[in-house]
């Protein structure tokens, strides 16, 4: 619990409305909300909950196409709704500072870090360049950067991601701000990357004493950082708690069904006993490279009909490059895949109709998936009628039983287009176009990944019950090891275009791990507020900075 | 540094090629005509010995191939043949003009650029305003006009009905400097309002395009005035798109500058090209298109080398 | 001061007052700013420089009231999917739509409007305007008016002729390129390169002094000039669109080169192409034009804006406006479809700049 403290930021009744189709739409309805110095407030929510925008208004800064429409914003006495533009820029990088999502978009490519982090002390005459700079190098110093003497002399493109990521919470710091804004700052690393950024962000906002407020989707990262929990839900508040209340007794039903998302788990399967079982695709030690570029190296696995085998890796290691010789868009430079115990000609030209309909795709993103200016009642249809031969009467039933199979009313979706839909109604399209070819494979390409947890949440059960009823094989690619934990059969892990390791779940969840997968596993960000503290003692500090170059 | 030098290297490399490209296409396509440029020049009523003669004359016993790299040969030593009309030097007949045309193309050039890009600045900035509207309409008004059109409005007005400035940009030799720019002041205005309205909205846009990249967001948020946002965090990444606009649109003069000198009956090569074109004169056609075309070719390559030079991710590489 | 100029001044400054009370911003500086250049304008050139300025109000009013209504009347007798987004055209792609039908229905009915045939001498060389002659004699005696209205099917036939063909190559290359990549989109790519490293009016001049300056070698050469253009957008375009994982989708379903361009390339590359057809016109338009400008486009006795202009031009140090009109007309069209491209670009654009 946080002491009472001097309030530093006090919004109510805040709307910002955005302007689309024409017309402005309220997209912050109505928020209040209240910071101590030195607090770290997290502000938690689905896509298109007002978080960031909320983040930026209370710096006083609208995004083009927003305004702030009424309400105030307090800080330190301050009302910033009515502050001249000149005197609000005079606040911007003093005494409120924000990290962005992305550092590598959000350094500027043409200068050296260093002099982007000095800008700010320089321009408001807090020190000198030499102060600056030293200064800034004892920041990096304190984020645990390698080489902090140095690294500040590189321009953006030559530092990696996470690195980055602290160097722009080291910019953030630079003139000591009362409050500084993280807006998502890990969403875009990975998980064994976000540990470092979490405790380097975790630590100096303690160090200093400098309140934040911290915006995320997830829930075990914001539970890490915050002393206060905000959840929203479309522009609103949903409610507000200290951390630990927060985890452990929500009272709202949406809150509650945050929470309870990860719970969904369903049993696991084994391979069959029998000696002569044939996997229904078996990759033999394939190599394939983009270019000169290797980047699969001697990968092998097995699926067997009606089994989830889950490929977990992070970016860059190689799983959908994995996929991509399965489905032949990628000729393999070695080995060969094997579906039924045929081999499959390495390209997909070259493969007959019958080959390319049993093993079918479904995408990360579901916008890109679907085509926009096709009706759904063709995209499902097409497979159908390109495959099955059916026609007019027969078409129409087939789809209609597709679009039953997904959950979706066949009568309000059959001559919809994609655009119209949410991203969960156009992930559930995609299943039933995959499954219109009548498949007995299909590839999930992070098909959870892009959506909200509640929505991903019945796109896994609806896979599971699929699988089931028509005794489908899944190669489930994904770097979510909470998704991997609720429907996977069998994982393999994967590391630099190699599997470093490969098993049934429950023993592959059960200590000992190869080094790598001991790292993936344990750098899952736990529901538990401890978790970081506990895992940074368990590590030691020293080994935070190398875990990214495992 | 290895990277941009292999870059810039293989853009020039690539450049020679295809101006070689261009000079056999120029050269060539005479060829296709039916008959050849004897029987052409000559008409359907000369007599079999007189077009015998001419063809000697021409060299055109000779296959293609090797007149080409004749052609070729003297082209890079400045050496165009004979006209067919005049039995003048390609090259008399050209050189004077070239530096006519040239000295015009530059004089339009010298005013539009820093208008242009100036104006495409300011327009950027006050994106969306009333002035940014009627910006938007005057430009595109500019840009839909033809060359001849706004020039003999200015005849009209500035020439004809104001007498301010000539209406036709006759030369001599003994002109002053400041002369030589009062008559030549019309067709390089007709110029400037063609290129400027097109290199503003081009500015514009690159500019706008780069306002939105979230680094000059960050720039805003970290309280960095406006116009320190362009000078120091926008201007450094414009350079490519900038570079290109001027090196597009001093190629388009190349184009304006054909029919302005038309216009204003002004002693440069696009005049000489439309009279060799009508009169069938292939050796001056070929000539004037090769200049043209090489000139319009190297401005390109300046600018595509001009944005590799100035890419921050390939002058710092990893 | 006369009268006029008081007036003048008394309407002006009363409307900018009417719109500062009503706190209409942009109307206010529209006005205000327009009062205090005719302060400048007035007390350089006079009650007639006003005037002028008055002139100019008036018809850009009447060319804003034209364009309003026309809209009103498009969303009314189009149905619901195209009226509304009509609603968001702004004026000047209103004017636009409303110079382009006028020019079709000129174009179309020529022989209807034109009070006499486009060749017909029926008076002495460069007659001034009368009740029969609404804009004078040309060089030879010919109705100008009706030289205008024949022009109008002439030149805008030929250009329209030219962009079909220029786009029919360019799209169809552009879309295979996209679609089948390898070889085919390397060789067309290069060949592009090619011939847009010629400008453009050099290249035709080249082609029409070999082949001679009849209709078909202008179409053609014109329409190979610019169909480069069409391809690197549509190979741009379609090349943005070939990446999408519906596309890998309908691949992996074995579905042929044809399917993919008609059925799933196509209809997303349709807004983009749409304008680009637009701005080809216009430069198509500018290039036969000007050729025709130089007197290697259209041959006399063809009514062409272009020739007009050229076989009008001593007039101008006469000071005589009349080669001027069948200039205006060229300009007029082009910037109408420039109007409304810029609108339908900005529509696809995807509202990016709000």
């Amino acid at each position: 619990m946080v002491p009472k403290r001097d309030v530093l930021l006090r919004i109510s009744d805040l709307r910002i409305e955005g302007y689309s189709d024409e017309k402005w739409v309220e997209i912050v309805r109505g928020v209040d909300l209240t910071l101590h110095k030195g607090e770290v407030l997290g502000l938690i929510g689905e896509s298109g909950a007002g978080k960031s925008t909320i983040g930026l208004a209370a710096m006083g800064f609208a995004r083009d196409g927003c305004r702030i429409s009424g309400g105030s914003i307090e800080f330190d006495g301050m009302e910033l709704t009515t502050t001249p533009e000149s005197d609000l820029r005079a606040l911007r990088g003093s005494r409120i500072a924000y990290v962005a999502q992305s550092a590598a978009a959000s350094f500027n490519p043409a200068h050296r870090i260093i002099d982007q982090h000095t800008e700010a002390p320089i321009q408001y005459r807090i020190q000198k360049r030499v102060e600056a700079q030293e200064d800034a190098m004892q920041l990096y110093e304190r984020l645990r950067l390698p080489n902090p003497g140095e690294i500040g002399f590189r321009y953006p493109h030559q530092v990696s991601g996470g690195q980055l990521q602290r160097a722009m919470t080291a910019m953030a710091m630079a003139c000591r701000p009362d409050l500084i804004i993280f807006d998502e700052p890990t969403t875009a690393l990975d998980v064994t990357t976000q540990i470092e950024v979490l405790a380097a962000i975790r630590d100096i906002v303690d160090q200093f004493n400098t309140a934040a407020i911290y915006i995320t989707h997830d829930l075990a990262v914001v539970a890490q950082m915050a002393d206060t929990i905000k959840v929203l839900l479309k522009g609103e508040e949903v409610e507000e708690a200290p951390t630990e209340e927060m985890l452990d007794s929500p009272k709202e039903d949406y809150t509650k069904s945050l929470w309870a998302v990860r719970s969904f788990q369903r049993p696991q399967k084994h391979r069959p006993k029998e000696a002569d079982a044939i996997p229904i695709v078996s990759v033999q030690g394939i190599d394939a490279a983009y270019g000169k570029t290797k980047v699969l190296d001697d990968v092998s696995f097995d699926i067997y009909p009606g089994m989830t085998v889950a490929v977990v890796g992070e970016s860059g290691s190689g799983k959908s490059t994995t996929a991509r010789c399965i489905t032949g868009l990628l000729p393999p430079t070695k080995g060969q895949i094997l579906f039924k115990g045929e081999p499959l000609p390495p390209r997909y030209q070259d493969r007959s109709k019958d080959q390319l309909r049993q093993a079918q795709m479904i995408y990360q993103m579901a916008d890109t998936a679907l085509n926009p200016k096709i009706r759904i009642s063709e995209i499902i249809g097409r497979p159908a009628q390109f495959y099955g031969g059916l026609h007019g009467a027969k078409l129409k039933n087939r789809v209609d039983e597709l679009l039953d199979l997904i959950e979706l009313e066949p009568s309000k979706f059959y001559n919809r287009y994609p655009p119209e839909l949410s991203g969960g109604q156009k992930q559930r399209v995609g299943i039933a176009r995959a499954l219109a070819a009548d498949p007995s494979f299909i590839i999930c390409d992070e098909v959870t990944s892009a959506l909200d947890q509640l929505v991903a949440e019945g796109i896994l059960k609806l896979l599971d019950r699929l699988q089931q009823e028509f005794n489908l094989a899944y190669m489930f690619i994904t770097h979510d090891l909470a998704t991997v934990r609720s429907i996977a059969d069998e994982v393999v892990v994967m590391q630099r275009g190699k599997v470093v390791e490969q098993g049934p779940k429950d023993e592959m969840f059960t200590p000992p791990h190869h080094p790598y997968t001991d790292l993936l596993l344990s750098s899952v960000p736990e529901m538990d507020p401890n978790w970081l503290t506990t895992l940074l003692e368990e590590r030691g500090t020293d080994a935070i900075g190398e875990a990214a170059d495992v | 540094m290895g990277d941009i030098l292999q870059l810039v290297l293989k853009r020039l490399g690539l450049g020679a090629i295809t101006l070689l490209v261009v000079s056999i296409l120029i050269f060539f396509a005479v060829e296709l005509l039916p008959g050849d440029i004897a029987q052409a020049v000559l008409g359907q009523g000369a007599t079999p010995e007189t077009v015998a003669a001419l063809r000697e004359k021409l060299g055109l016993d000779q296959p293609a191939v090797i007149r080409y790299f004749h052609w070729l040969a003297g082209a890079l030593t400045g050496d165009f043949g004979v006209s067919l009309v005049s039995g003048e030097r390609v090259s008399a007949a050209i050189s004077d003009r070239f530096v006519n045309t040239l000295f015009l193309a530059t004089y339009a050039a010298v005013i539009a650029v820093p208008v242009s890009i100036v104006l495409g600045v300011i327009v950027a900035l006050l994106r969306n305003t009333l002035f940014d509207r009627v910006a938007n309409v005057l430009t595109l008004t500019s840009i839909s006009s033809p060359e001849f059109f706004l020039g003999y409005i200015l005849i009209l007005y500035l020439a004809v009905k104001s007498n301010y400035f000539p209406a036709i940009a006759s030369l001599s030799a003994d002109m002053s400097f400041g002369d030589l720019l009062h008559r030549t002041f019309l067709p390089a205005l007709t110029l400037v309002l063609v290129v400027t309205a097109h290199m503003m909205r081009m500015t514009r846009a690159a500019i706008i395009n780069l306002l939105a990249s979230p680094y000059i967001e960050m720039a805003r948020l970290k309280g960095v005035p406006p116009w320190k946002v362009i000078v120091k965090h926008a201007l450094p990444n414009a350079w490519a798109p900038i570079i290109n606009v001027v090196a597009l649109n001093l190629a388009y003069l190349i184009t304006g500058v054909v029919l302005v000198e038309v216009v204003f009956v002004y002693p440069g090569v696009g005049q000489l090209l439309v009279d060799a074109v009508a009169k069938r004169d292939f050796p001056i056609v070929q000539a004037c298109c090769l200049i043209f075309a090489a000139t319009f070719i190297l401005l390109n390559l300046a600018a595509d080398v001009g944005a590799i030079l100035t890419n921050p991710r390939l002058r710092h590489p990893k | 001061m006369s009268t006029f100029v008081i007036g003048y001044y008394a309407l002006l400054i009363g409307a900018s007052c009417l719109a500062a009370y009503f706190n209409k911003r942009n109307i206010f500086i529209l006005v205000f700013s327009l009062t205090m250049i005719s302060f400048i304008t007035g007390i350089i050139g006079g009650a007639p420089a006003l005037r002028f300025i008055t002139t100019a109000a008036g018809m850009l009013a009447l060319a804003a009231g034209t364009s309003y209504a026309f809209r009103e009347f498009l969303i009314i007798i189009t149905p619901e999917g195209v009226s509304k987004e009509l609603r968001t055209a702004p004026l000047t792609a209103a004017f636009g739509m409303f110079v382009i039908f006028t020019y079709a229905l000129a174009g179309v009915f020529a022989p209807v409007i034109a009070p006499f045939g486009e060749a017909e001498v029926i008076s002495s060389a460069f007659a001034p305007p009368d009740e029969t002659m609404l804009l004078g004699a040309d060089q030879l005696g010919r109705d100008m008016f009706s030289r205008i209205i024949y022009g109008a099917r002439n030149s805008v036939g030929l250009a329209l002729l030219a962009t079909m063909l220029a786009f029919i190559m360019g799209a169809l290359a552009g879309l295979l390129a996209a679609t089948k990549g390898g070889w085919f989109d390397q060789f067309a790519g290069r060949l592009a390169d090619v011939i847009m490293s010629v400008p453009s009016l050099i290249f035709a001049l080249l082609m029409l002094s070999i082949f001679g300056t009849n209709l078909a070698v202008i179409v053609i050469v014109v329409a190979v000039i610019y169909s480069p253009r069409v391809f690197r957008l549509t190979r741009a375009v379609a090349g943005n669109v070939v990446v999408m994982d519906y596309i890998e989708a309908a691949k992996l379903r074995g579905e042929g080169t044809w399917y993919l361009i008609r059925r799933e390339i196509l209809p997303n590359s349709t807004a983009p192409l749409i304008a680009e057809f637009g701005l080809e016109f216009c430069f198509v338009f500018l290039l036969i034009a000007g050729l025709s400008f130089l007197g290697l486009g259209i041959q006399p006795p063809t009514a062409d804006w272009g020739s007009m202009v050229r076989e009008n031009a001593t007039l101008i140090s006469f000071g005589e406006m009349t080669p001027l009109i069948p200039a205006a007309a060229i300009a007029l069209l082009t910037v109408a479809v420039n109007f409304v491209v810029d609108w339908m670009l900005f529509r696809s654009s995807g509202l990016k700049e709000v």
